[in-house]
């Protein structure tokens, strides 16, 4: 018979108390478009064992919330809370910043910085806060320069906080060379470098499929002269957001993915290599302390290595002047 | 002189074409991008096909998924508002169709997507006709029954996604009461996916033992604990979450996917769908309801012969009435 005591109480016999570190944990900054996605990704690749969402709208936040937990019964069970108060975000293996204003059609990314400055004086000392020991994933546009921001603010390690960066780009420009020689992307490996921008970097010289490098077989490859304008690549990558902003109005699925892959290469110490935005002075001839995309090593205790990339003369000239163009927005940013 | 393609790679034989696991999804809103974008994430099929009606979104979307497949097992993503692209599909979900509003009812959406449908659903079968149609448009019951009529297939490969949802919530409510998993509770919500669906308190348990064993009268008028709010609180959850986010999107996505990777790996899962009801707790009408049913590559190829109590055999036969009702105004 039931008495004052729960059906629960009567089902299940209490061995010991239950168990509250969560070992991976993840909070995600700003429910938007891209927040989601990642947030949805990671759940549904099962990479995560508690989720924080937060935001500034209850209402939002509430309605992610619950529309993550009704898909629960067909995943792996993931916890997950939502809230305004950063607190909810307590004990966090990486924390994921996507707030921030959304780039708008036509606006570059640099004309975003000084409104989303504002808003991380605010988010990143009480990340850092809450999470002590948590990594800084920097998502938000302009992402090298909000990187930075980012960095000064925490009083972190630069190896604790760094930027999506040229992470996307690479994948896009993985994607649409494998187009171009109908082989899996996977298969094909090259990068972008630099800037998240208009002056990022692809480095042609060393795009390889099986190791054979495409400038061995092609000597003018993704130069002017280039006959099968090689180049064309890069350039639609520079403005594949922009175009997938005009076509459906913002982008989501492919940032989701990325971040949901960086956040597990991070939580599984996987060493794997990505185009990753972080603190470049020293590489590529760079004096100016600004963050900007180079490949590094990847791992729990976030970036451990850079790679020493060979770069053709113009390549390692253009990361030079692409540091000096985000050197020229950063002096100019009120931290 | 050839091209860098052509002198990196020495074609030997012809790039096959026959797509062993294609799912189209037909409208490119947020249920159907989400179920979209969770097939992809848990690698479950080899090429998609998006259709809808407006070609910028189609191609944003397209774009936005195939950006991202460096990191995934690659999927083929197409996309187009012409429905060949979608040939040679072996299940094609249909989302399309006008969104459920705040306070609306989801039987005040039916005659506006019966005229969608007159044009959907003859097109996918044209081109798939071995296909197994999901149905998630809602009212998603007398959908499934008006795509099975328009589609000339057979029951089995025509099915509605239901009480497959309600049932992960029933679920999730549950856990959250008991705090233990969702998967280790088990329960389903039967009936129509709407306000008379029937939540089938009387199987409902954890590890073999059933909650009514412990309380009897769980989930009745007099139950101190009102475990029947939580079955309340399922049929509201789409209510309240679009009155919180303005849609609902993960939950359905993830749900579609799963059945659809139930489907492709002929798994022979159990899950509650609206299928074609007659005959089962008394009911006479032709009419499409959830019941608890096997689903593989052959679609719902077993409905289970589910113990039901007295006053939930009569709820599932009034959900049955209720439905008919509605099927009967409808100019097909």
């Amino acid at each position: 018979m039931m008495s004052s005591s729960s059906l629960a109480a009567a089902l299940l016999s209490s061995v010991v108390e239950e168990h509250h570190h969560s070992s991976a944990k993840v909070t995600v900054v700003g429910t938007g478009q891209v927040g989601m996605a990642a947030a949805f990704a990671m759940v549904t690749q099962g990479i995560v064992s508690e989720l924080a969402l937060i935001d500034m709208v209850e209402t939002k936040l509430r309605g992610e919330m619950m529309d993550l937990q009704h898909g629960q019964a067909f995943l792996r069970t993931v916890k997950v809370q939502a809230s305004t108060d950063y607190a909810v975000s307590k004990g966090s293996k990486i924390c994921v910043v996507t707030a921030g204003a959304r780039q708008n059609e036509g606006e570059s990314r640099l004309a975003l910085v000084q409104r989303n400055v504002e808003i991380f004086r605010t988010m990143i000392p009480q990340l850092v806060k809450y999470s002590p020991d948590t990594i800084l994933v920097i998502v938000s546009n302009p992402v090298d320069i909000l990187t930075y921001v980012a960095w000064k603010l925490s009083g972190l390690p630069r190896n604790r906080v760094f930027g999506s960066g040229t992470m996307l780009d690479s994948s896009r420009f993985r994607f649409l060379i494998s187009e171009r020689l109908n082989i899996a992307p996977q298969s094909c490996h090259g990068y972008i470098i630099g800037e998240h921008g208009d002056s990022s970097v692809a480095v042609w010289s060393s795009v390889n499929v099986a190791g054979t490098r495409l400038a061995d077989i092609k000597s003018n490859i993704g130069k002017p002269d280039d006959p099968e304008n090689w180049e064309q690549v890069h350039r639609d990558v520079v403005s594949s957001a922009y175009e997938i902003i005009k076509l459906k109005g913002y982008t989501s699925w492919a940032i989701g993915i990325m971040v949901s892959t960086l956040c597990n290469a991070i939580m599984k110490n996987q060493r794997m290599i990505y185009t990753l935005s972080t603190l470049a002075q020293g590489f590529h001839g760079i004096t100016e302390e600004v963050f900007l995309s180079l490949p590094v090593v990847i791992g729990e205790g976030g970036i451990t290595s850079i790679l020493n990339q060979n770069l053709s003369a113009d390549e390692a000239r253009k990361i030079s002047e692409s540091a000096k163009t985000l050197h020229q927005v950063v002096i100019g940013v009120k931290i | 002189m050839a091209s860098l393609a052509e002198k990196l790679l020495l074609h030997i034989a012809d790039e096959g074409h026959h797509s062993s696991a294609k799912v189209t999804v037909v409208g490119t809103g947020q249920v159907g991008m989400a179920a979209a974008f969770s097939m992809m994430t848990q690698g479950i099929i080899s090429e998609l096909a998006l259709v809808d009606m407006v070609e910028s979104k189609l191609k944003g979307e397209m774009m936005d998924l195939q950006h991202g497949q460096a990191f995934l097992r690659t999927v083929k993503v197409v996309a187009s508002t012409d429905y060949a692209v979608s040939k040679g599909s072996k299940i094609c979900v249909v989302t399309a169709g006008a969104r459920q509003n705040e306070g609306e009812t989801r039987l005040q959406l039916v005659q506006k997507n019966v005229q969608i449908f007159k044009h959907i659903i003859p097109n996918l079968v044209k081109h798939s006709p071995n296909c197994i149609l999901v149905i998630v448009s809602n009212p998603v019951d007398i959908l499934t029954y008006i795509a099975w009529k328009l589609s000339g297939l057979p029951r089995n490969r025509v099915i509605g996604s239901g009480t497959m949802l309600d049932s992960s919530r029933f679920r999730f409510q549950i856990s959250e009461r008991l705090h233990i998993a969702p998967q280790s509770c088990h329960g389903y919500v039967i009936g129509e996916h709407g306000d008379s669906s029937v939540a089938v308190w009387s199987g409902v348990n954890v590890a073999g033992t059933r909650l009514r064993d412990i309380l009897p009268n769980i989930g009745e008028k007099e139950d101190p604990e009102n475990w029947e709010q939580i079955h309340k609180d399922v049929i509201n959850g789409a209510y309240e979450i679009i009155k919180l986010k303005g849609y609902t999107s993960w939950a359905i996505g993830i749900m579609v996917s799963t059945l659809c990777n139930a489907i492709l790996k002929n798994q022979r899962t159990v899950y509650a769908l609206s299928t074609l009801a007659t005959g089962y707790h008394g009911i006479t009408d032709e009419v499409f309801l959830s019941l608890p049913v096997v689903v593989g590559e052959n679609g719902i190829t077993s409905i289970f012969n589910q113990m039901l109590s007295e006053s939930e055999a009569a709820k599932v036969l009034a959900s049955a009435k209720t439905l008919h009702e509605v099927i009967k105004g409808i100019q097909l």
